[in-house]
């Protein structure tokens, strides 16, 4: 027994020496990725390991301001992030961010033409490149809200009261009340928003929560019956779950694209031009919108798609016509805030 | 003489060295951040999200908004209602164990315990299924028309006080079993013997007499509860948000740290400031008593 023991505790310390030196070692190469859960296809994430010969770990943050502030607070050790166009405008003009040198990044051809021009608030390159393309919308339970009008309004029908969420984001929530009064998701009216609050106040009651991550499974398990959430997510949602149906509701929708970028600091900047630009590679772009169910901009991905999920991942020309992009509002994000926290307190 | 000068100047060395862990510990977890974060809720903020340079007192009095006292009462009231139910529960749990056989007292401890050989986070999210709108308890309360069919169990103060309670029961029932177990039972017989009645002699021989338990109960219970941040966040609804929740909120969605430090400094105060005048309290009735015992030599 104890011989048994002596051997035992040999092989450990031996594995253990390996797992140290192994780790250690300078043999391979890490790049750090941080980004949204559920967002890349983990097989592309093994080939660019492979044909790379590094080690990809990706961490994960839940909201934009989240990463901000944790990268604000002094976290680093990335190489790419992926925030949402917003987001990397404002890291960019933080300077927290590299001006990309495109030489490195020949596959941004791909990108399609009309997205940089219609959509895009980095229509050059200079510091991002759109990964994906996203909307708001809302999925609902068939069984319980049968025939759901397509609107916002869906919110202040006490029928669902306790049943609902809506996005515990200042922005897309407050933008949602916007668009159903018919203004502009980006307004800075004062009288605009005030209408907005008011709505919110209306439908808070008939809300169980406001939530960014548990809506998922929330949904899926029956604890919702009506949620906010953003498209490729409800839409992996919906591949499991039957009983589920998408609604866009028809006084139009919040759009973003979440875009790579390399922060200021990073070590490994020649892999993390390598990964962006693998990225943007049609069978890349093809197998992550599979998975993610977001609509990538890359040109000739969708072709190589299965038709099930091309269908499911492409925009609908209503939600291009009547959608908008959150830009960043700089001082007034005040006003915002100010209607958010009323609203939170409320009673 | 001579002596016990000599052995006294010792003790104060060692004393001095067996404290200075805790306070090398307490200095630098505890005082300079608080320092840091109290020197933060003076500065102004910048819309970028950084802290600017200039000093200002705007932020603290900003503080007296009124949707701040809000959400302070609800936490205050919330921490309060989860401790004194923790006492509730626990007092009667310790009691009824350390009134058990020394051998299989350890037995019941252990079940008090075990609970949190499990992640904190796996047990809210089993409480998540407990309470489901759908789930078998709901069901079978609006069933049997103890709740309204419009009532939900999840998503709402209620949810957040059970799951706390839940949570930080443990640590309220060790310290209180701790202190009965030490606790002479004869002096309840001898209430009985001089004519008190069981409840009587629970209440004026009993509590008294594991008061210090009890105190260490409240003070286990009611400081985390003040903080609660991931409860709140997990089963509150929309009118679930505590202090904690809003720290959270300042710092990520609204980049403001001075703001976010200053709701931090004010919950240090609150449970900080009655914690030091226990202690100054306590302490001055310990050298009181020192300094008689010394006397009576």
């Amino acid at each position: 027994m104890g011989k048994k023991l002596k051997k035992m505790a040999v092989v450990f310390a031996a594995a253990l020496a390996a797992a140290i030196s192994g780790g250690c070692g300078p043999s391979v190469p890490k790049l750090n990725v941080y980004m949204w859960s559920d967002y890349i296809d983990p097989d592309i994430v093994q080939k660019f390991e492979d044909e790379n010969g590094c080690e990809v770990v990706i961490s994960i943050f839940d909201s934009n301001e989240s990463m901000y502030a944790k990268l604000k607070a002094g976290g680093t050790g990335y190489d790419v992030i992926l925030p949402s166009s917003y987001m990397a405008k404002v890291m960019n003009d933080e300077k927290m961010i590299e001006t990309l040198d495109l030489s490195k990044l020949p596959n941004v051809k791909n990108i399609n033409s009309e997205y940089m021009k219609k959509l895009a608030l980095d229509k050059t390159f200079k510091y991002s490149v759109p990964y994906m393309i996203c909307y708001s919308c809302v999925a609902y339970d068939k069984g319980k809200c049968p025939n759901l009008p397509d609107t916002w309004g869906v919110f202040g029908d006490s029928k669902y009261r306790g049943r609902m969420t809506l996005l515990n984001d200042y922005r897309e929530t407050i933008g949602a009340a916007l668009k159903a009064n018919g203004y502009s998701l980006n307004t800075r009216d004062d009288s605009e928003l005030e209408k907005a609050k008011e709505t919110l106040l209306k439908w808070k009651p008939n809300l169980a929560r406001l939530d960014n991550e548990g809506y998922k499974s929330g949904v899926q398990s029956g604890e919702f019956v009506v949620v906010h959430g953003y498209s490729g997510d409800l839409y992996q949602v919906l591949e499991e779950s039957k009983n589920l149906a998408v609604m866009i509701p028809k006084e139009g929708v919040s759009l973003s694209c979440d875009d790579w970028v390399i922060p200021a600091d990073s070590k490994n900047k020649d892999l993390a031009y390598a990964f962006i630009n693998y990225m943007c590679d049609p069978e890349s772009a093809a197998a992550n919108m599979e998975v993610t169910k977001y609509l990538s901009p890359v040109d000739g991905a969708s072709k190589l798609m299965s038709d099930e999920n091309a269908k499911s991942v492409v925009i609908p020309k209503a939600v291009y016509e009547n959608g908008e992009m959150i830009i960043d509002l700089g001082e007034d994000n005040a006003k915002y805030l100010k209607i958010w926290d009323e609203i939170k307190i409320s009673q | 003489m001579g002596n016990t000068e000599k052995y006294r100047g010792k003790t104060g060395i060692s004393e001095a060295l067996l404290t200075a862990p805790s306070f090398f510990w307490l200095a630098s977890f505890f005082v300079v951040p608080s320092v840091l974060i109290f020197a933060i809720s003076f500065k102004i903020s910048n819309s970028s999200g950084g802290i600017g340079d200039i000093w200002t007192l705007e932020t603290w009095s900003g503080l007296l908004r009124t949707d701040y006292l809000a959400i302070l009462w609800r936490t205050v009231w919330v921490s309060a209602a989860i401790t004194a139910i923790c006492l509730l529960l626990g007092i009667p749990v310790g009691y009824w164990i350390a009134r058990q056989r020394p051998g299989v007292r350890y037995w019941y401890l252990l079940l008090v315990i075990v609970p949190l050989w499990t992640n904190f986070l796996i047990r809210i999210f089993a409480w998540k299924i407990v309470l489901h709108p759908d789930g078998f308890l709901r069901s079978a309360l609006v069933y049997s028309g103890i709740i309204s069919p419009d009532t939900f169990l999840l998503n709402n103060i209620g949810s957040v006080i059970a799951v706390s309670v839940y949570t930080y029961l443990p640590f309220a029932i060790l310290p209180i079993y701790a202190a009965a177990e030490k606790f002479n039972f004869g002096l309840i017989e001898a209430a009985a013997d001089l004519g008190a009645s069981r409840f009587k002699a629970f209440a004026s021989i009993f509590l008294p007499g594991i008061k210090r338990g009890i105190l260490t109960a409240v003070l286990i219970v009611m400081i985390p509860s003040l903080g609660s941040y991931a409860v709140p966040d997990l089963v509150g609804g929309i009118d679930g948000e505590m202090l904690g929740n809003k720290i959270a909120q300042r710092v990520t969605a609204n980049r403001n740290l001075p703001e976010a430090s200053a709701l931090a400094a004010m919950l240090t105060l609150i449970i900080t400031l009655p914690i030091i005048f226990l202690i100054a309290g306590k302490g001055g009735k310990i050298l009181l008593n020192a300094r008689r015992a010394g006397g009576d030599k």
